[in-house]
């Protein structure tokens, strides 16, 4: 199977994550029942499947067009609010580093948000890329 | 009368070569421009102005006209830097090559293709103004290309 952008992130992440406390899941569909597995196994980052965006570049007068495609992939990871491990900032850090890993984009972002549910805390990654 | 659309992609065609005859748009010995953004054909004649005391408005007659053709095409590779095995100099030396070479390039000017009975301007001239440009924001190349033409444009109609 060819390589994707979430492949390419998911090797980067196993990578750079390997002596941090949190895993790197490559399950898909990450949801059981009503529930997302990040929320069920805490600290173990889920990365979803890749939504894709196609625009013009350039409309040229023979129709051979160029366009450009924007990538994104969101990865999600739960840890305990109240005890949240250690290296928690390095992991956050790490995750919105591995943006570096993907080849041939011009434009390689990464943004985090977080939110609580109970007593977790859910840190959302947006991976965005351009490639053309 | 009817309004000329490019909307289909091969009606606003420009072909150029060494000699009148390979710069033919129905033949295949040309160099067919690529990616073409736009296009702009520049018939611009000179103005002289003159004051008579009988005439309470100025009058004017036209001077020779300045013709070019500009245009912003996206960097095709090989007709850029040329096609070494063609036998055309411009194809051989690309559009980079014919300016640097000073080469005089023939060119017609498809308005409607190249179906019989589509107009075009056709002349020679010289390419100049290249300057390809990038960066991150539009990371393809892209330049722009002028051929100052040599003379006058001839209309004619594909036989």
């Amino acid at each position: 199977m060819a390589t994707t952008i979430r492949t390419d992130l998911i090797s980067a992440l196993t990578t750079s994550l390997n002596t941090s406390n949190v895993s790197v899941s490559s399950e898909l569909p990450f949801i059981s029942g009503d529930t997302p597995l990040y929320v069920k196994n805490m600290k173990k980052l889920y990365l979803d499947e890749e939504s894709e965006d196609v625009t013009e570049l350039f409309n040229l007068l023979d129709n051979n067009d160029v366009y450009q495609t924007e990538t994104t992939v969101n990865a999600y990871v739960c840890v305990d609010a109240k005890t949240q491990p250690g290296d928690i900032s390095t992991v956050v850090q790490s995750v919105l580093d591995a943006k570096t890993s993907i080849a041939n984009a011009v434009i390689r972002e990464c943004s985090v948000e977080n939110e609580y549910q109970d007593d977790k805390i859910i840190y959302t990654f947006e991976y965005r890329f351009i490639t053309v | 009368m009817a309004i000329i659309n490019v909307s289909a992609g091969d009606e606003a065609v420009l072909v150029l070569g060494d000699s009148a005859a390979n710069a033919n748009l129905a033949g295949t010995a040309g160099l067919v421009v690529p990616r073409l953004q736009d296009i702009t054909i520049n018939n611009s004649t000179g103005v002289f102005r003159f004051k008579t005391l009988d005439n309470t408005a100025e009058s004017a007659v036209t001077t020779p006209a300045t013709n070019q053709i500009t245009m912003n095409v996206v960097v095709d590779d090989v007709a850029f830097f040329g096609d070494e095995s063609n036998a055309d100099v411009v194809v051989q030396t690309g559009l980079f090559g014919a300016s640097k070479n000073k080469t005089r390039v023939y060119f017609n000017a498809g308005f409607q293709g190249t179906d019989s009975g589509s107009k075009f301007l056709s002349g020679s001239g010289f390419i100049s103004g290249l300057a390809p440009t990038v960066n991150m924001d539009s990371p393809v190349w892209v330049t722009p290309v002028t051929i100052e033409v040599d003379g006058d444009f001839a209309n004619s109609s594909v036989a």
